[in-house]
């Protein structure tokens, strides 16, 4: 007869009582090697061709740089892969099948592979979950100082800023204190403010157009795998079998090109950009910095980058890199 | 480790017990992160934590910058009790100055204190301090969190038993040294008046998260005795007239199947509650109302039927 059991060691779960974040797929560097708009398509070949040329030298750089080092010097080998941005959100212009081609041929040319190629509309919704709506719920404004949570934060809908707005512009004078203009601040300044205030998003008859500079800082949520929907993963690269669509919409939000591509999303992200995107990568910065990811997520990418080779910093400013260039 | 919480315990503005998926939608709050739920041994369903950034004095003697955020969450149990729940976790800064905001919401729910921060002043400060004026405000927080919930157009704004909203202060010491050093555990449960409550703990290491659930489930439970023992008081359940029976009815319809203390508590923190059981007798209290409330409506209804 076996033996009775005492005290049998009972356990019960409830599996929607927990909190769960998938796992995925994660490279050590995300390389962008460019945004394609309208008008440099237009502007014919030897635009793309120009804008490769200058890409080329950075993203060989960038195989050498500190990153890669650390993984290789944790005896290691970098997973490093490379994505493109195309704009069909505010202008759609010629169609996949006719511009995909020539974009990868002018990449390679100068010695250059797209890994991933992804829509920026994928950005606002992508495979029906609405990317942008889940990072602007993550918003979480930054103080200003003496702020003790005793009034609720002040996010004017629609705007980002990085420190106090003027007075004047919030209605003082209407008030009746004339002439009690100050400037606006920036938080944590040092001795003199930059003071940036971003459009998140308007809304036009009756449907919301998000800014460029939020889609941006969206697209770069989503290259860290920072963005889960309900827990689940929002990043699914599919491969094309049958060629290039000729409408944007029926190409998937981010598609692989390269068979044997280490993973789209990574600890890092590199972005290798003209300078006239200098301005919105400030916005994109801005809004990043108040952003507060899923505190679960947060564990779980810092312990995975441990056993990576690579200590990754929670912060998410601290993941974000660029290089904006114009004659180089 | 040192964390301070507040807790507001209130009745849902809803006439009957609202059901699982209606209570999943209330809580909703952060889109795309999901309500956690629980069905047994009593529903339990707990809201994603939201965030709230501060920069301000901290209630202690010695002078103390802190700057984070506050964490915030919606709890609500039986479809009718509405909690909003507040914790920090207090910690040294090591800058003595502010640092860009992604450091800090990269600790979500932690302040970080610029000056000299010690426990047992930040205890007894936050612990006392029952108007912050301008120092951390969790209590604010915790109570715009109950408001926002309470205006959702998913109840139906009617208030079915009178109850107060009590606050709940906690204070939790977690040290891995207490345990070694022989330090006994403590948990000192005050009623401070009708609507405040303090809960000071000091305990061997445990999951901030697991202490804050233990605090929700005391809080519960304290506000759930406190409504009875108001209604009972109200009732003048001696007369036992048709008066007392109408009086007592809600405590038969929303209360008394709540109580279940120590459901959805971490099991390690189970021995504070045996503790507190000891100490101040809630489940004998409550029996004894409960068994009182029960049999006057048993008189009541024999009395109907000799009548009918």
């Amino acid at each position: 007869m076996a033996e009775r059991v005492s005290e049998p060691a009972a356990t019960f779960h409830e599996l929607t009582a927990e909190p769960r974040v998938e796992q995925i797929p994660l490279a050590h560097l995300s390389i962008e090697l460019g945004h394609l708009y309208m008008e440099d398509f237009a502007a014919g070949p030897a635009r793309l061709a120009d804008q490769f040329a200058r890409v080329a030298p950075w993203a060989a750089a960038a195989n050498s740089s500190v990153v890669p080092q650390r993984v290789r010097s944790a005896g290691r080998t970098p997973r490093v892969s490379t994505c493109f941005l195309i704009d069909d959100y505010f202008t759609q212009f010629s169609s996949p099948a006719e511009v995909l081609p020539q974009l990868q041929a002018a990449a390679s040319a100068h010695g250059l592979e797209i890994d991933y190629l992804a829509r920026e509309s994928a950005c606002a919704e992508a495979d029906g979950v609405p990317l942008a709506r889940l990072v602007a719920t993550r918003l979480t404004a930054m103080p200003a100082p003496e702020t003790n949570g005793s009034r609720p934060t002040v996010l004017e809908s629609g705007w980002l800023c990085n420190g106090q707005r003027s007075p004047h512009e919030q209605g003082h004078e209407a008030m009746g204190r004339r002439g009690g203009w100050a400037p606006p601040a920036e938080i944590g300044a040092r001795n003199h403010s930059v003071f940036l205030d971003v459009e998140l998003w308007h809304d036009k008859g009756g449907r919301r157009v998000y800014s460029c500079a939020f889609l941006a800082a969206v697209w770069q949520l989503l290259r860290l795998g920072m963005l889960r929907h309900e827990g689940a993963n929002v990043v699914h690269p599919k491969t094309l079998t049958d060629g290039f669509p000729d409408r944007w919409e029926e190409l998937p939000p981010v598609v692989k090109l390269r068979e044997n591509a280490a993973p789209f999303c990574a600890y890092h992200s590199l972005s290798l950009l003209p300078g006239r995107f200098l301005a919105t990568e400030h916005a994109v910065r801005v809004i990043l910095d108040q952003i507060a990811p899923q505190p679960e997520l947060l564990d779980q990418l810092v312990e995975r980058s441990e056993r990576d080779g690579l200590t990754v910093s929670p912060d998410l400013t601290d993941r974000v890199d660029y290089v904006l260039f114009n004659g180089f | 480790m040192l964390i301070l919480g507040e807790i507001r315990t209130c009745v849902l503005q809803h006439s009957r017990a609202l059901d699982r998926s209606t209570v999943a939608a209330l809580l909703a709050l952060v889109e795309g992160e999901p309500v956690r739920r629980s069905d047994r041994p009593v529903p339990h369903a707990v809201s994603p934590t939201r965030f709230t950034g501060v920069d301000c004095p901290l209630p202690t003697q010695k002078r103390c910058r802190g700057i984070g955020t506050i964490g915030a969450r919606a709890v609500v149990t039986g479809g009718r009790v509405l909690q909003g729940s507040t914790r920090v976790r207090l910690e040294r800064a090591e800058a003595d100055r502010r640092l860009p905001w992604a450091h800090y919401l990269a600790r979500p729910g932690v302040v970080q204190a610029i000056g000299k921060l010690t426990t047992a002043d930040a205890v007894t400060g936050f612990l006392a301090a029952s108007t912050p004026g301008a120092s951390i405000d969790l209590g604010a927080v915790a109570d715009r969190l109950v408001g926002s919930v309470q205006l959702s157009a998913r109840l139906d704004h009617v208030t079915p038993l009178r109850a107060k909203r009590i606050r709940l202060r906690w204070s939790a010491e977690l040290t891995a040294e207490a345990a070694a050093e022989g330090t006994a555990p403590a948990c000192e449960f005050t009623v401070v008046d009708d609507t405040i409550r303090t809960l000071r703990l000091r305990l061997p290491a445990a999951a901030a998260e697991d202490v804050q659930g233990f605090c929700e489930n005391l809080a519960l439970h304290d506000w759930a005795l406190s409504t009875l023992l108001t209604l009972v008081e109200r009732s003048d359940l001696d007369s036992a007239g048709h008066a007392a029976f109408v009086r007592l009815r809600p405590a038969v319809d929303h209360l008394l199947h709540l109580w279940m203390p120590g459901a959805h508590v971490a099991p390690a923190l189970l021995p504070l509650w045996e503790g507190l059981e000891r100490q101040a007798g809630f489940t004998k209290q409550w029996s004894v109302n409960r068994d009182r409330i029960r049999d006057q409506l048993a008189l009541h209804t024999l009395a109907a039927m000799r009548n009918s």
